[in-house]
């Protein structure tokens, strides 16, 4: 409670600091727009390839299948290459594929018989959602198309052999008025319940992809900037303690009947609910925002639960990371001094500006010792390759080690006198 | 009277140096307080300990029968601190800081608002109570700070040097809620300052603390007493060990010393001295002679030196108070 009253004290006075309200919400709103919009020139100045790969298990091997492999081809936004299951699974698994498509077994007669078929289109975890979302689109606009093709087709042989059979009375029934009707009856079923449907599914592989794993730099541009500026309130904790010891606050809270603990807890809490508020105005408009101004927006993943825990627990990270720095410098020169080295070149190194896949073809490994890395990969799974908690899991745990070691150090370094 | 706060053999040690070395006092309860003695004397250093801000490196006290080595949490509802620096939130109203520290001391709704109101009042402050404190005077921040102090209602009210940077009219309104704290609310008062004035005026005991240790501690007539009639500081062109002892018995006088002259500080290797000394060099021999009668003592010493032909270089008539104590137990001013 008396951890909450420091804390509310520092929000009141954060609040009367309009400066510092616009360096905390609008300045990185400003970046996002700024990189957003610059990242994604740079993406389209890139020649892409034109046709996605699309490998393709055809388990059915019957006309209606080659047909369907013939028209995706055909479509022009894919490149269809032909994979036994086996290879498929074990390519995808190891992250070589970013996507597979299978025909079920008896595709060919399902389709003949006006029976619904699933083609399952299974994606890695870390593929390109830009591809991904491609190729559902190519390949659920060619299903659709042959589905209807196919139901037309067996409506108009059934009538015509009803046609060959009937009495001349009774001719009139199959006129052209008729025929036409049937078509837009097949129309509206096959809209209604489509003969072909496509399924996409990500299944839980956690190996490291080779194929399609790079995000769009715009869409890292939120993530990146989210994580650099959370971590740079970091400051604000520190400058915090500093200013309490200039002014002579903290000795007469020391001298209150207030544990040394909630003292510390009370001056990391604004800093926790200040990352927190900062990084969802910042998430909200990147998924929102951007998309008033005409920029690509990013997406907030499948898994609102995950993404509120990661968020909390960079925010808990960068809180113990300001106690640290309030710990090391023994002056409110130093504490700028630390927090300026200290927090950009984390982000730098830890691909809050450089995206990751660009950082780690150049350092290796060498990002993953700051925690921004580990905040970064976090947000990327999440955001931009669409993963769950389970696929988190590892990220979550370093960041959690690093809140406790940043913890750790500013108790053990930090000068109560 | 039962004591509030016995302090023994109290230390602070910073590596090799003694900030408070082995300081010993008790304070009654009802009473005010004196701790005086110059800037860094360890003044503020031994409220730190009794408040519980720093740790003692040896010794302890009792406050309220209280060890504040073992039950600390208890001394600090019993103890109220005043710092030096005006320890407020300036961005923050006067009323605004008082709640925010009241809560810290667990107060809370009703009760809150009526210790606010009550410390508001004490230090005059309540017409202003809602204004930024970074929009108040020296001396009205200075007024805020010890209302800050007043909250919880303590029995132990520690005041470190509250009247430095205050106009005369706001250390008058200081002096006035001091007063009235002790003699309306019982509250015992430890007051520290380097202004021998604030202390003859406001306290019945007082301890002179310099180098970290207390050098003298009775009350003020007490201490002034040592000093009789006062103290006479004589330059004389010659003075040997003979001199001195017959100065010493000259009818008025009580004693007679001689004062040792200021030496320089010894000189960083590779140091020149400088042309210019930093202090003028004293030619002759500074007695500071102690009367029990200045008048007498004066005439005595005058006709003294001119039956022996000794001229007297320099004469300083000092009145007794504790300024002239502090000279006379340290060779020193309390503002040096």
């Amino acid at each position: 409670m008396k951890a909450w009253s420091i804390a509310w004290k520092d929000i009141t006075i954060f609040l009367k600091d309009r400066g510092a309200i616009v360096y905390l919400f609008l300045l990185p709103l400003l970046f996002i727009v700024v990189m957003s919009g610059a990242l994604s020139a740079v993406g389209q100045s890139t020649p892409q390839p034109t046709r996605i790969a699309l490998p393709v298990v055809d388990l059915d091997g019957g006309e209606a299948a080659r047909s369907l492999v013939q028209a995706l081809d055909a479509a022009g936004g894919v490149r269809v290459e032909a994979y036994e299951q086996d290879v498929a699974v074990a390519l995808l698994r190891e992250g070589k594929l970013g996507r597979v498509l299978t025909i079920p077994s008896g595709f060919t007669a399902n389709l003949a018989a006006d029976r619904p078929s699933t083609l399952r289109l299974v994606n890695h975890p870390d593929a390109d959602p830009e591809k991904n979302e491609a190729v559902r689109v190519v390949v659920e606009g060619v299903a659709r198309d042959m589905a209807l093709q196919s139901q037309i087709l067996a409506s108009l042989r059934q009538m015509g052999e009803m046609l060959a059979d009937a009495p001349p009375e009774y001719q009139e029934a199959f006129s052209t008025e008729r025929a036409v009707a049937q078509a837009r009856s097949q129309f509206e079923a096959s809209a209604k319940r489509p003969l072909v449907e496509v399924r996409q599914c990500v299944p839980a592989i956690t190996s490291q992809p080779q194929e399609a794993t790079t995000p769009g730099l715009n869409l890292t541009a939120v993530p990146g900037l989210a994580v650099l500026f959370v971590f740079l309130t970091a400051q604000a904790t520190a400058y915090s303690i500093h200013e309490e010891k200039k002014i002579g606050s903290f000795r007469r809270l020391l001298a209150a009947p207030l544990s040394k603990a909630s003292l510390l807890l009370g001056k990391m809490l604004p800093n926790l609910v200040t990352a927190l508020l900062q990084m969802a105005a910042i998430l909200a408009f990147g998924a929102f925002g951007l998309r008033l101004l005409g920029l690509t927006p990013v997406s907030l993943g499948r898994d609102p639960l995950a993404l509120s825990l990661v968020v909390l627990l960079i925010a808990l990270c960068s809180s113990a990371l300001g106690l640290t720095i309030a710990a090391l410098a023994r002056t409110e020169g130093q504490v700028g001094g630390i927090s300026q080295v200290l927090l950009w070149v984390m982000a730098i190194l830890g691909g809050s500006i450089i995206p990751l896949f660009a950082l780690e073809m150049y350092l290796g490994p060498l990002p993953r010792i700051v925690p921004h890395y580990w905040a970064n990969r976090a947000l990327d799974n999440l955001m931009l390759r669409g993963l769950t908690l389970a696929g988190v899991g590892t990220e979550m745990i370093v960041l959690l080690g690093f809140t406790i070691l940043f913890f750790a150090i500013g108790l053990w370094r930090f000068e109560f006198d | 009277m039962p004591a509030i706060l016995e302090v023994e053999n109290l230390v602070k040690k910073y590596g090799d140096f003694a900030a408070v070395n082995g300081v010993s006092f008790r304070v009654d309860e009802g009473e005010v307080f004196g701790l005086l003695g110059p800037n860094g004397a360890g003044k503020t250093q031994t409220i730190s300990m009794l408040t519980g801000v720093v740790t003692p490196t040896s010794g302890t006290a009792r406050i309220g029968g209280h060890d504040i080595r073992k039950e600390m949490d208890k001394v600090k509802k019993i103890n109220g601190l005043v710092p030096q620096d005006l320890a407020l939130y300036p961005a923050l109203s006067a009323r605004a800081n008082l709640e925010f520290f009241g809560r810290i001391y667990g107060l809370r709704g009703k009760e809150l608002r009526e210790r606010v109101e009550d410390a508001l009042r004490i230090v005059a402050l309540a017409e202003r109570a809602n204004q930024t404190v970074e929009k108040y005077s020296g001396g009205m921040k200075r007024r805020a700070n010890i209302a800050a102090g007043l909250l919880h209602q303590p029995q132990l009210l520690f005041l470190d040097e509250p009247t430095v940077g205050v106009d005369p009219q706001s250390r008058n309104h200081i002096f006035e809620s001091v007063l009235r704290l002790n003699r309306e609310r019982g509250m015992s008062i430890v007051y520290t300052s380097h202004y021998m004035e604030e202390v003859e005026y406001l306290c019945n005991r007082v301890a002179i603390i310099d180098g970290g240790s207390i050098i003298a501690l009775d009350t003020i007539k007490s201490l002034i007493d040592l000093l009789g009639g006062g103290v006479i500081h004589a330059g004389l062109a010659r003075l040997d060990e003979a001199l001195l002892t017959q100065i010493a018995a000259l009818p008025g006088v009580k004693a007679a010393t001689l004062i040792a002259p200021p030496t320089a500080p010894p000189l960083a290797p590779g140091v020149e001295p400088e042309a210019k000394p930093a202090q003028p060099v004293r030619t002759n021999e500074l007695v500071q002679v102690v009367a029990q009668h200045s008048q007498q003592a004066l005439v005595s010493l005058i006709n003294f030196l001119n039956e022996r032909d000794i001229a007297l270089t320099a004469l300083e008539i000092l009145e007794p108070n504790l300024e002239s104590v502090f000279l006379h137990l340290t060779g020193k001013k309390l503002r040096e």
